[in-house]
């Protein structure tokens, strides 16, 4: 990544950070609070399904689990930041057994096994009423207790800062170069020594710590949380489809799709009401068919055209998306 | 355990819709439950204007979700064809999503059900074993929908045709199948048979936009279950989770129902990857 773009983003979450002294409308902020939580969900997600092609429709698992287990442990009497740190070790432990399972599959069939795996943390939460609480849900402490929406806009904002970090960090680091050579193609990174299953199992590590903390921040505002809300796979669903809509595999893309996602269904939320999810699934199509590298995947492919304009006369090979299995 | 059989059939009808989509064309489908759903609310809208009843119902909503299946496959799936299962998962995810919140702006999000003299009747066999007449009448149905969907993948060109485009991409065209309309058309079969199943679970069950959306994940279950690339595997499968789930309610509640088919789900994934009759690993 460009420095100047690194410097354009140092200046927007900056600008980001200041928001709160200017807007004081708490609807507002916590539009942007659910924006900056889906960017760092998106930033979170991308580390697995964007940088490794591990397509994880399964992430609620984690999600749910930093909730919970934020409510649980504080239930029991733990301060709230060894909670917190406890929630994050439980979803480490799900990630292990998940990721364990799970990477042995290819295509779908991972898919498909993150799905399970979060349906059936789903229903254990909704059965386990002693633990949880069941359908009736869990009380979550408030990590904040004044100027409470703001201190959640920023903690939203840190986590995101957080997450562009690691991913910048991760993207020009060997670590990285492993991810990507895994999803180009796994028997070859295999067959040149990378230890795919180990590389895979800690980007999900990194990707499945910092969807907990979001999860905790997230039921911590509500202040309450049912399974049905955060291991549903809609929120599994949600965290993908941002970062698909920007670009998987680029650094700002997980960003531009929470801006994008979440403001648009912000303002449609009115007209369509319970059905919102609809815009969600018209995204999904747009993207796939007509730009599957996402609005920033898009974007950087026709400037780098540009930049390799062909000498006159040359006839120009078609382009190609890149190849995600 | 009976009761868990007469679920099985409609399992089986739904999960071999999947295994022609899934197992043998490779399309993963995640908006199967979608069809199913729409199929229901396609008997539904019937039944609420003509008095048509589901059990004669559910060959128009054959016809309407073959056409849909058709039309899915032609204008969005032909594109990406040859891509990565990745973009068809996402494609498929938000065709579903469309389809359950169009049709939840449609009809709302309230439950329905129908009424039907026979719902109330019960079957006696012996002094001990009663049944409900719908679901009796709904398993035979199944049954000889089942055979021939059966028939049609094994006996028949198209089904021959799309077996062996699933073998060999590239030879398949060689020798004169035109790979997309084989494809559409059992893409169509493969919907039907969801949206079939839909309509003759309308009278026994509740219907609201969300409802087909375990039936996805459940496909998904019976096909891996009976082994990729087999049609009868994944009818024997949902004969399998049917009575699997109805001995869990019985003995844990029907709340865990899902949850144990998802374990079947992911310990065949894991300790035989090929299922109860597939050949392939997956």
């Amino acid at each position: 990544m460009k420095r100047s773009y690194l410097l354009i983003a140092a200046v927007a979450f900056a600008l980001s950070l200041l928001v709160p002294l200017v807007v004081r409308t708490d609807y507002v902020l916590q539009i942007l609070f659910r924006i900056y939580l889906f960017a760092a969900l998106g930033l979170a997600w991308n580390l697995v399904g964007g940088y490794t092609g591990q397509l994880s429709l399964g992430h609620a698992a984690y999600f749910g689990a930093g909730a919970y287990g934020l409510a649980i442990l504080s239930r029991e009497g733990l301060p709230l930041w060894l909670s917190l740190i406890c929630a994050v070790l439980v979803a480490l432990l799900f990630a292990w057994l998940i990721g364990g399972v799970s990477f042995r599959l290819r295509g779908p069939y991972f898919a498909l096994a993150t799905i399970a795996f979060a349906e059936v943390l789903r229903v254990l939460a909704k059965n386990l009423v002693k633990l949880t609480g069941g359908d009736v849900g869990i009380q979550v402490p408030p990590m904040f207790t004044s100027a409470v929406i703001g201190k959640f806009y920023l903690s939203s904002v840190g986590l995101t800062i957080l997450a562009f970090g690691i991913t910048v960090g991760i993207s020009h680091s060997r670590f990285g170069y492993y991810l990507m050579a895994i999803r180009d193609d796994e028997d070859t990174a295999l067959s040149v020594g990378v230890n795919a299953a180990r590389v895979k199992l800690y980007a999900l590590f990194i990707s499945a710590a910092l969807t907990a903390i979001a999860g905790a921040l997230y039921g911590s505002l509500f202040l309450f949380v049912v399974p049905d809300q955060v291991l549903s796979i809609d929120i599994s669903n949600e965290i993908a489809i941002v970062a698909m809509l920007g670009g998987a595999g680029t650094v700002l893309g997980p960003i531009v799709g929470a801006v994008v996602l979440e403001s648009a269904s912000e303002l449609l939320k009115s007209i369509f009401q319970e059905a919102h999810l609809l815009i969600y699934g018209v995204l999904l199509v747009v993207v796939v068919l007509f730009m599957p590298e996402g609005v920033v995947g898009t974007i950087q492919s026709v400037f780098r055209r540009k930049e390799l304009a062909p000498p006159p006369g040359f006839v120009k090979p078609q382009a190609q998306a890149p190849v995600i299995k | 355990m009976l009761n868990g059989i007469l679920t099985g059939a409609l399992y089986a009808l739904v999960g071999m819709g999947m295994a022609l989509i899934f197992g043998v064309m490779r399309i993963v489908n995640f908006a199967h439950g979608a069809f199913m759903m729409l199929g229901m609310y396609a008997a539904y809208v019937l039944f609420q204007h003509t008095k048509i009843n589901p059990y004669i119902g559910f060959l128009f909503a054959g016809v309407v979700l073959f056409a849909l299946g058709w039309l899915t496959y032609k204008g969005l799936l032909k594109p990406i064809r040859g891509q990565s299962d990745f973009m068809q998962i996402l494609l498929t995810l938000g065709l579903s999503l469309i389809l359950s919140d169009g049709i939840l702006l449609i009809f709302g999000a309230d439950y329905h059900q129908i009424n039907i003299p026979l719902l109330g009747k019960n079957i006696h066999i012996g002094p001990h074993i009663t049944f409900n007449a719908p679901w009796v009448i709904s398993f035979f149905i199944a049954l000889v929908l089942a055979a021939l969907l059966y028939v049609f993948v094994m006996r028949t060109m198209i089904g021959r045709a799309a077996r062996a485009i699933a073998q060999n991409r590239y030879a398949a065209p060689l020798m004169g199948i035109n790979v997309h309309r084989v494809q559409a058309i059992s893409f169509g079969v493969g919907v039907a048979a969801a949206g079939i199943a839909g309509a003759l679970l309308l009278p026994v069950f509740y219907l609201y936009p969300g409802v087909g959306d375990q039936f996805t994940l459940k496909a998904f279950v019976m096909v891996v279950l009976g082994g990729m690339g087999s049609i009868q595997g994944a009818a024997f499968a949902g004969l399998v989770l049917g009575v699997v789930e109805s001995l869990t309610s019985l003995y844990w509640g029907n709340e865990w129902a899902l949850a144990v088919d998802f374990v079947i789900f992911i310990l065949v994934l894991s300790l035989k990857p090929s299922g109860l009759f597939g050949s392939q690993r997956v």
